[in-house]
């Protein structure tokens, strides 16, 4: 596998996208955060009545990783973006074909692809470890890890991400389409499970019916749904007529597409021609 | 032991039948030429024994010792219908990612760029490349490694005259040195030029196969004919009747400025002009043609074009 990662890396260290979206995503995470923590700082902490609602900081340990990590997650279509392209450049350039000829067997090609995967969600969610710590230790409050497991779901939902984008890739071969199709499901999805999220809120107000979040239990909801905003666990004023969030069902759902995803690839990347 | 052993290898796209139940071996120490129009299933059937594409029937064996499909791949150099290289990186780079995945050091990467007289412009980028430029390095990456078989779907696809010898040249040099080469080409001339090996597909057809020798002299007219005269004159009916008459002459084809026939093997040019002079025709043209591989290519597959 090390030999697989080194050839794997000898690809994309020079190429431009690679440079860019990464470096784009660094800035991202930073400035998002950055930017909540101005809008903190200089709107809700001058509002009495914030203080009240909100409670403590988002930016206070154990608190700090939930906030970075919800807001850092909305960047994770670059690195995602960046596994489309770097998979359908193969496909365009037809070097998928000559690794294969040249002697990888069609797993190892699909493996190193998901190893990658892994390691930008792993280099992504080191990003948000770190800019969750300058943020804690800049708030002033005393370090703690309670809360880490944002973290773990960051990596879940990055990865989840990242394996969309190869399965992706690998059934549309051509990398326009497959962007925009990468795109236009995630859209499509976000607004089923909205919709979803709509019927879960009118069955639970109408029937006494809780499902949790109906929406949470599609293929790319299931990760970010584990992901939820901070300032909603402040509040707490919605909790009554919201459903529950049913985690210990949407972690192993969303596990379970992880695993989908992975087969569904595999069967692509075994069976057709390339 | 053959080098590649093919067995009934069926390939269909939906209705078509790109291959079908092609078999055939590949005899060591040969230049194997696979010859066929365009769109014949020639890189169709390369596709399948380098496993990017998946057959719909039939089997493929390479002689391996015992090795797994991937890792007998490895040690063949392939060039396999375009040149496959990531565009943003240079010639080298292109190199030592092919010499890594075939699990070969970099020392080999200078020798083959000067092989094929691409060391200068060994840090350009692949996109700068010309399509000359870019089969040729194709072709330095097949020899990375020094293997012992090698695969060229149409070689010399996009090179100069100069390019074409010297790429032919190359491939007697190996085939000389004791390698294996298997190479898919629609041009006839090419393989009639470096092969000693022939299998000619048609429509998914494998319609002879054989050394190119037994290929001029065995099949249908062929066993008893193998001289292609052709002749013009003045009067190229009286001619025509002429011959028509004569033993040795067994078919007569009118073409627009001439008359092509293909005779016994005893006839000479000599004979059909001493006769034409002795019934007072003066030829104007008389070429005495040794069997080509294209006219026999043409008897095998017809004069209709596949497109």
């Amino acid at each position: 596998m090390i030999n697989l990662l080194k050839i794997e890396w000898l690809k994309i260290k020079g190429y431009t996208g690679f440079i860019l979206l990464g470096s784009f995503f660094v800035l991202g995470v930073g400035a998002s955060n950055y930017i909540v923590f101005l809008f903190k700082r200089n709107v809700l902490d001058k509002v009495q009545a914030s203080k009240i609602l909100l409670g403590g900081s988002p930016f206070d340990f154990d608190m700090v990783w939930k906030t970075v990590s919800y807001y850092s997650s909305y960047f994770l279509m670059l690195p995602a973006l960046l596994i489309v392209i770097l998979i359908s450049n193969e496909f365009n350039y037809k070097t998928h074909r000559q690794n294969i000829i040249d002697g990888w067997s069609r797993f190892e090609f699909l493996k190193v692809k998901i190893a990658m995967a892994l390691i930008f969600a792993l280099a992504c969610t080191l990003v948000v470890v770190i800019t969750a710590l300058i943020f804690g230790a800049t708030s002033g409050s005393s370090f703690s890890l309670n809360g880490f497991e944002n973290i773990g779901y960051f990596l879940l939902k990055a990865f989840t991400y990242n394996m969309v984008a190869i399965l992706i890739s690998l059934l549309t071969k051509k990398s326009g389409v497959a962007i925009a199709l990468f795109f236009i499901y995630t859209i499509f999805e976000n607004g089923v499970s909205l919709m979803l999220f709509f019927l879960a809120v009118k069955l639970k107000k109408d029937s006494n019916i809780d499902w949790g979040n109906l929406g949470n239990y599609l293929p790319m909801n299931a990760s970010d749904g584990l992901l939820t905003s901070p300032f909603e666990q402040f509040s707490g004023i919605a909790r009554n007529i919201l459903p529950s969030d049913f985690n210990s069902v949407v972690f192993p759902l969303a596990l379970g597409y992880l695993i989908l995803f992975y087969f569904w690839s595999r069967r692509k990347m075994m069976r057709s021609d390339l | 032991m053959a080098v590649l052993s093919i067995n009934n290898l069926t390939k269909n796209y939906r209705k078509v039948k790109a291959l079908d139940n092609v078999s055939f071996s590949v005899p060591p120490k040969t230049v194997f030429g696979i010859l066929g129009p365009n769109g014949s299933g020639k890189t169709t059937l390369l596709g399948i024994v380098m496993d990017v594409i998946k057959a719909s029937g039939g089997t493929y064996s390479w002689a391996g010792n015992g090795l797994a499909p991937n890792d007998v791949r490895k040690t063949i150099g392939t060039l396999l219908e375009t040149p496959n290289f990531y565009h943003y990186l240079s010639a080298e780079k292109n190199l030592k990612i092919a010499a890594m995945i075939k699990g070969r050091g970099e020392g080999d990467i200078e020798k083959v760029l000067k092989m094929v007289n691409l060391y200068d412009r060994r840090t350009s980028k692949f996109n700068t490349y010309s399509l000359g430029m870019k089969q040729r390095l194709a072709i330095a990456s097949a020899l990375l490694g020094d293997p012992d078989i090698l695969v060229f779907d149409e070689p010399t696809n996009g090179l100069d005259p100069a390019g074409i010898a010297e790429i032919r040249e190359l491939i007697k040099e190996l085939y000389k040195a004791g390698k294996t080469i298997i190479m898919a080409s629609h041009i006839l001339d090419e393989v009639e030029k470096v092969c000693t090996h022939v299998a000619i597909i048609q429509k998914g057809v494998l319609k002879t196969v054989g050394s190119v020798a037994e290929l001029m002299n065995t099949g249908g007219v062929d066993t008893v004919t193998n001289v292609l005269i052709e002749i013009s004159a003045a009067d190229k009916n009286a001619v025509k009747n002429i011959l028509q008459q004569y033993d040795g002459v067994l078919s007569i084809t009118e073409t627009e400025n001439d008359l092509q026939l293909i005779c016994a093997e005893s006839v000479t040019g000599e004979a059909i002009n001493r006769m034409c002079f002795e019934k007072g025709i003066v030829l104007n043209k008389l070429n005495v043609k040794r069997k080509s591989l294209e006219t026999r290519f043409l008897e095998i597959t017809g004069k209709q074009s596949d497109k």
